[in-house]
């Protein structure tokens, strides 16, 4: 960096840190949102050129550049096989990695402003099992019942299956546990448990009548981790998981109305019902389309949100993109994780997300119990 | 003016408000009061157009069942009794909500209402505070400033805009018990309305223009509180015998016997 740059640089961080300061004390985080937003972005640009970057063989990055941008010899000093490993192994990896924790983090994001707690997460409360039965009752069900769904979604078909069971735990989770616009907590957790392991029940059922062929299919996709990723898989969940991020925006606002309660969001001007049953469809839709091209990866939903709301506090406008950022930065470092620690094997991802994300749950009970209606 | 007429409420299969009429004119405080249970907050659910009712609520001739909620919102705001939050926000957060209605002015202009609000409920310099770690007497005061946020111009384009208070001063101490209700008799004055749930019978007889004494269901009286709060209008709602007193007017001393050491 040039002298001067660095000089003016350093003057007006100390502004605005002074400025940062004051703000604090007005109960003002917006500016700190948007530097952390900035800053996340960097980080998450970082991470994803270092995913690309490392791994157990040697590939040379900047021949793919030079051969992607054109340049002139590239072509000559690319192998066969960096361009396979950057480019169909890697990239679609960290691509996928980046898709998925984002679209978890920001669902679990939703889905605790939905139920006005920061305990609720797709995980936890049986959402991504029962996307996971959609899922499963397509691929061992599939070609007998549900041939018409593989006509009409082509390779769609599984986040789409993964979606409907999604949403249906959460409009019955959302049911059983609200009451004239009141969520009881305990209900939540609770009936969260119970709908999950109703859930994983029929899928052991399934699991139970399943084939050969269809034990190998299932084997392949709950595993759990990013090691399947592809650009098929890409294009089938990607989609989805972006429609679904592209609609939360427009929630932040009547999310931060409903952590009042339901009532007085209607009363600052919120169509309340229209929010809820957007927030639900949008937390299915990115919970199946993860889960179906990923498996359960657990925790990232919780643990996001909960870390940028102690930094830059609740408010949805600048929770839900943070939550986006971070959540796909901390997926795509726990894969670079999983891959390189036991080389050549691979840990899956999700075991990693647990080690990491248990203990930080237990903390965060532990800590705001009086908080949180418990 | 707020008009409610015949307003019926079932809750689970109970009957709660058996044909109800309350009418608020801009200008005025209306107080209602009554017992524990005689219908008095769902009466105000009601007119909030929260709960589902028979009858009709008009706000300034709008029936408010055409009105979308966030029209609704910019003709009446609502401090309901308590409100829990469970995520880590701070007082100027939460006020500032209150303004996230409708289109406003600049930056400039938010930011001074915003403060406003916070000085009129008296908690100017808890800006930076977090919610969750005021007593419920303040919390209260920053849901009213949310709320004040919402209708701060109580005429809005030529319409009056009315608040809704349920029990604003029940969690307050006597000094801010004063400030609240000289907060809202003052949102009157500029031409505004205020529906208010009371408790404190002294407090009502000292602000409010007109009294709604609600039992079991039903209106049981209105009219200024010189009309309503006489000694059997007391005994036949509370259902216990008092004798309702006035100072004597003027600059005359006059002693309290049982004041006697």
């Amino acid at each position: 960096m040039p002298r001067s740059e660095m000089v003016m640089g350093d003057g007006r961080s100390q502004s605005f840190a002074a400025r940062l300061k004051s703000d604090w004390q007005l109960g003002d985080r917006s500016r700190l949102a948007q530097l952390l937003i900035f800053v996340l972005m960097v980080v998450a640009a970082a991470m994803f050129a270092a995913s690309i970057m490392t791994g157990a063989a040697d590939a040379s990055l900047s021949n793919v550049l030079r051969w992607l941008l054109g340049m002139e010899g590239a072509e000559q000093a690319l192998s066969v096989r960096d361009r396979i490993i950057i480019l169909d192994i890697r990239l679609p990896r960290a691509v996928l990695g980046l898709m998925v924790g984002a679209s978890l983090a920001v669902s679990g994001a939703v889905m605790q402003g939905l139920f006005r707690n920061p305990l609720a997460d797709p995980g936890l409360v049986g959402v991504s099992s029962g996307a996971s039965l959609g899922a499963v009752l397509l691929i061992v069900l599939g070609s007998s019942f549900f041939g018409p769904l593989f006509a009409i979604f082509g390779f769609y078909a599984l986040p789409v299956a993964a979606f409907v069971g999604g949403l249906i735990t959460t409009l019955l989770l959302y049911k059983i546990a609200t009451r004239s616009g009141q969520t009881s907590v305990a209900t939540m957790l609770l009936a969260g448990i119970a709908l999950g392991a109703l859930a994983g029940a029929v899928t052991g059922v399934l699991i139970f009548m399943a084939d050969d062929k269809q034990l190998r299919d299932l084997t392949f996709w709950g595993l759990g981790s990013l090691a399947g990723a592809n650009w098929m898989k890409i294009l089938s969940a990607g989609p989805i998981i972006l429609v679904s991020l592209a609609v939360v925006p427009f929630l932040a606002r009547g999310l931060n109305a409903l952590t009042l309660g339901e009532a007085a969001a209607f009363h600052m001007g919120i169509p309340v019902q229209r929010l809820k049953n957007i927030a639900i469809v949008s937390v299915a839709a990115s919970t199946g389309a993860s889960v179906a091209v990923s498996g359960g990866i657990g925790f990232v939903g919780i643990v996001v949100p909960h870390v940028l709301r102690m930094v830059i506090g609740p408010d949805h406008r600048y929770l839900l993109p943070a939550s986006a950022l971070l959540g796909g930065t901390l997926l795509i470092f726990a894969d670079m994780i999983a891959r390189t620690i036991v080389p050549p094997a691979e840990l899956p991802i999700g075991i990693i997300t647990a080690f990491a994300g248990a203990p930080f749950f237990l903390w965060i009970l532990l800590r705001g119990r009086s908080h949180m209606g418990l | 003016m707020i008009k409610a007429s015949n307003l019926s409420v079932r809750l689970s299969g109970t009957q709660v408000l058996h044909g109800v009429n309350i009418e608020a004119t801009a200008g005025q405080l209306t107080a209602i009061v009554g017992p524990n249970g005689s219908g008095k907050t769902t009466s105000l659910k009601a007119i909030a157009g929260e709960i589902p009712y028979d009858g009709t609520v008009s706000i300034n001739g709008h029936n408010i069942t055409t009105l979308k909620p966030w029209e609704l919102a910019l003709k009446r705001a609502v401090l309901p009794q308590s409100t829990v939050i469970s995520f880590p926000f701070t007082v100027r957060e939460i006020v500032r909500m209150g303004l996230s209605v409708g289109a406003k002015a600049d930056a400039a202009d938010t930011d001074r209402i915003a403060r406003d609000a916070l000085e009129a409920v008296d908690l100017s310099g808890f800006a930076g505070r977090f919610y969750q770690e005021l007593s419920g007497g303040e919390q209260q005061r920053v849901q009213l400033a949310r709320a004040l946020c919402q209708i701060w111009e109580p005429v809005q384009h030529g319409e009056p805009a009315f608040l809704l208070l349920d029990e604003p001063v029940s969690n307050l101490d006597i000094r801010h018990q004063l400030t609240i209700m000289r907060l809202a008799k003052d949102f009157c004055e500029r031409g505004g309305g205020v529906i208010a749930i009371m408790h404190d019978l002294n407090l009502t007889a000292m602000f409010a223009d007109r009294m709604i004494m609600m039992k079991a269901g039903r209106v049981h009286a209105t009219g200024h509180p010189n009309e309503v709060m006489t000694d059997a209008v007391m005994e036949a709602v509370f259902g216990c015998a008092m004798r309702v007193n006035a100072t004597p007017p003027g600059n005359v001393p006059f002693v309290l016997p049982h004041t006697a050491a």
